[in-house]
């Protein structure tokens, strides 16, 4: 079983000579499951974006990450130009604002990342290759969650970066700025990876794509309907803890939990429910939704 | 060391289909033509030997390796293609096959390399840089070999390589596949429903159906003569038989033909003789070789009953 030597046969040509040089094994390094579950994971997150591939897969999210950083980039304009009025948008406010941006980029892009593999069976070469069934899961799941990441940080950087071009000593800015750091990185983590993990737990159940996109956004229409009206209509406890029906309303409860202060609309506050809770809803989605994605995947025939 | 080395390998979808029944075999590294009707259980082996599937009961191993707890390490050194189309149509082959060069572990250097070296080598060339779905099916099929083998696999798994293929594509494929194992030295498993194809590109033969082993040996032990001489008349094949019989051999009328059974020379003076008495006129003699296809008319009719 040894490689053949190299049979260096030159063929004369008009241009020169063709080596064969024949078939030659593979001696260098393997790297093994753990370079197999990186490339995977990138190779994902540039299909997230479209990157490598052909334009019209590119529209999409780019178009749905400028959407996301216009109203940031007006906000900052805004303020350059009238110093001192007072922005709507604010670092605590604005993940919340966007989470229609949310809803569509994962709607179109969660099914971009698995749905294809599946319907052309691509699945059964992934596990017939060094990476577990779940390794597969992990890398999906941590690539969407990065690219909802880059979603969600690029208008808090934007923010970031208007509030300290505006004033007029840029250092002493930056250093008032420095202190908002922990909010701009930070919301934007607490966002992606339970939103991530719930996209593909949508979209893992079906090799159509169409199917896919539907039913994502349908669970973020219907959970935020269910939830605004449950909070109207009743009252007491029921009233109370309605608003955590709406899977945004925890990641907000979380990021205001960890970093920040209340959103007036989103309902964590009026819901007088303690922090915690809204962190620990954020949690169980991320786990439940992410184990939902392994068992999936462990569970279809390859 | 075999190369696969099955024991009493059992695997049962629900409680009525039995795709593997006690299946035990050891096979040598080579070409090994892996042959049965569909359904006969050669995807289910395959995927088996590459820990996709766990057996129901019994056990496999692949260059030593156990397929339920080395899975990993066992896929790390085998190449798949399978029986069905795996290809996604939006991405270029040059893309595809190096992603799933790096998928078992190259680094991403390395996984170019390859890339083109096997891409050259299944025969495709400016084409490589466009998206898949644009492929015909012999461009698509080659595609699949080049994905097993960029890693350099020890051991390739083909699931009907020629599966769509027209007649020269079909021959191009095999033609492929056979200097894949000769040349490249890389141990081969060839599953197909055409016996045909098995024996022009194997040396090895694995035959089951139903799930279970109908025989394991080399190609040639199923091409050599059988002992057997098959003897046409124009008529009278009744008589020459009783003749025969009479004359203490193992002989029996086939239509036309007498097969008479040739453990060694004596029988042919005997059966000179007897046509000669009788005044027959013969029309042809020949020592009967066994054709493959025999293997599962005879063999197969038993599990059938069963």
């Amino acid at each position: 079983m040894t490689p053949r030597d190299p049979a260096v046969v030159p063929r004369e040509s008009a241009t020169g000579a063709i080596y064969d040089l024949g078939y030659r094994g593979y001696t260098g390094e393997r790297l093994g499951r753990r370079a197999a579950v990186l490339a995977l994971f990138s190779a994902s997150l540039r299909a997230a974006f479209g990157l490598g591939r052909s334009g019209k897969a590119k529209l999409v999210p780019w178009g749905i990450t400028l959407i996301a950083i216009v109203p940031a980039a007006v906000a900052a304009a805004v303020s350059a130009i009238v110093p001192g009025g007072a922005s709507p948008f604010n670092y605590n406010n604005y993940l919340w604002d966007m989470q229609i941006v949310f809803a569509l980029f994962l709607a179109a892009q969660a099914p971009e990342l698995v749905s294809s593999d599946q319907r052309n069976h691509v699945l059964s070469l992934y596990f017939s290759h060094a990476l577990l069934r779940s390794d597969y899961a992990l890398a999906k799941i941590g690539a969407l969650a990065a690219a909802l990441f880059v979603l969600a940080v690029a208008p808090m950087l934007v923010l970031f970066f208007g509030s300290v071009l505006v004033s007029a000593d840029l250092v002493a800015a930056l250093g008032d700025q420095v202190g908002n750091l922990a909010q701009v990185l930070g919301a934007p983590i607490i966002y992606a990876i339970p939103l991530a993990a719930l996209g593909l737990a949508i979209a893992a159940w079906t090799p159509r794509r169409a199917y896919a996109t539907g039913a994502i956004i349908a669970v973020f229409i219907v959970t935020t309907a269910v939830g605004a009206i449950l909070v109207e209509a009743t009252t007491g406890n029921v009233s109370r803890w309605a608003p955590l029906i709406n899977p945004f309303v925890a990641l907000d409860g979380t990021r205001d939990w960890l970093l920040g202060a209340s959103v007036a609309d989103s309902g964590v506050a009026a819901s007088r429910l303690p922090l915690p809770v809204f962190g620990l809803e954020a949690a169980a989605i991320a786990l439940i939704a992410g184990a939902a994605v392994i068992w999936r995947y462990r569970r279809m025939a390859a | 060391m075999p190369l696969i080395s099955t024991r009493a390998l059992t695997k049962r979808y629900g409680s009525h289909v039995t795709a593997l029944d006690d299946l035990t075999l050891d096979v040598d590294p080579g070409i090994i033509g892996l042959v049965g009707a569909n359904g006969a259980g050669k995807s289910t082996l395959l995927k088996i030997l590459l820990g996709l599937l766990e057996p129901t009961s019994g056990s496999a191993t692949v260059m030593g390796m156990d397929v339920v707890t080395q899975g990993t390490q066992i896929r790390q050194l085998v190449g798949y293609l399978p029986e069905h189309d795996c290809l996604p149509p939006d991405v270029s082959a040059t893309d595809f096959v190096s992603h799933m060069g790096r998928m078992s572990g190259l680094p991403a250097a390395a996984a170019r390399e390859r890339t083109a070296e096997v891409l050259r080598h299944v025969g495709l060339y400016e084409e490589r840089y466009r998206p898949i779905g644009g492929y015909s099916t012999g461009m698509k099929q080659r595609v699949k070999l080049a994905q097993a083998i960029v890693h350099d696999p020890k051991l390739l798994l083909l699931d009907e390589p020629t599966n769509g293929l027209d007649p020269a594509g079909r021959d191009e494929m095999l033609d492929l596949v056979h200097r894949t194992g000769t040349e490249f030295g890389i141990a081969t498993v060839v599953a197909s429903h055409l016996l045909g194809e098995i024996e022009r590109v194997c040396s090895f033969l694995l035959a089951i159906d139903a799930g279970k082993l109908l025989r394991a040996a080399p190609i040639a032990s199923f091409v050599e003569h059988t002992g057997t001489l098959g003897v046409e008349l124009e008529d009278g094949a009744d008589l020459l038989a009783e003749r025969l019989v009479a004359a203490g051999l193992d002989a029996r009328a086939d239509g036309r033909s007498v097969l008479v059974d040739c453990p060694d020379e004596r029988p042919y003076d005997i059966v000179r003789d007897a046509i000669d008495d009788l005044g027959l006129s013969l029309t042809r003699l020949e020592q009967r070789r066994h054709r493959l296809e025999d293997l599962f008319r005879t063999e197969g009719r038993t599990d059938d009953a069963a």
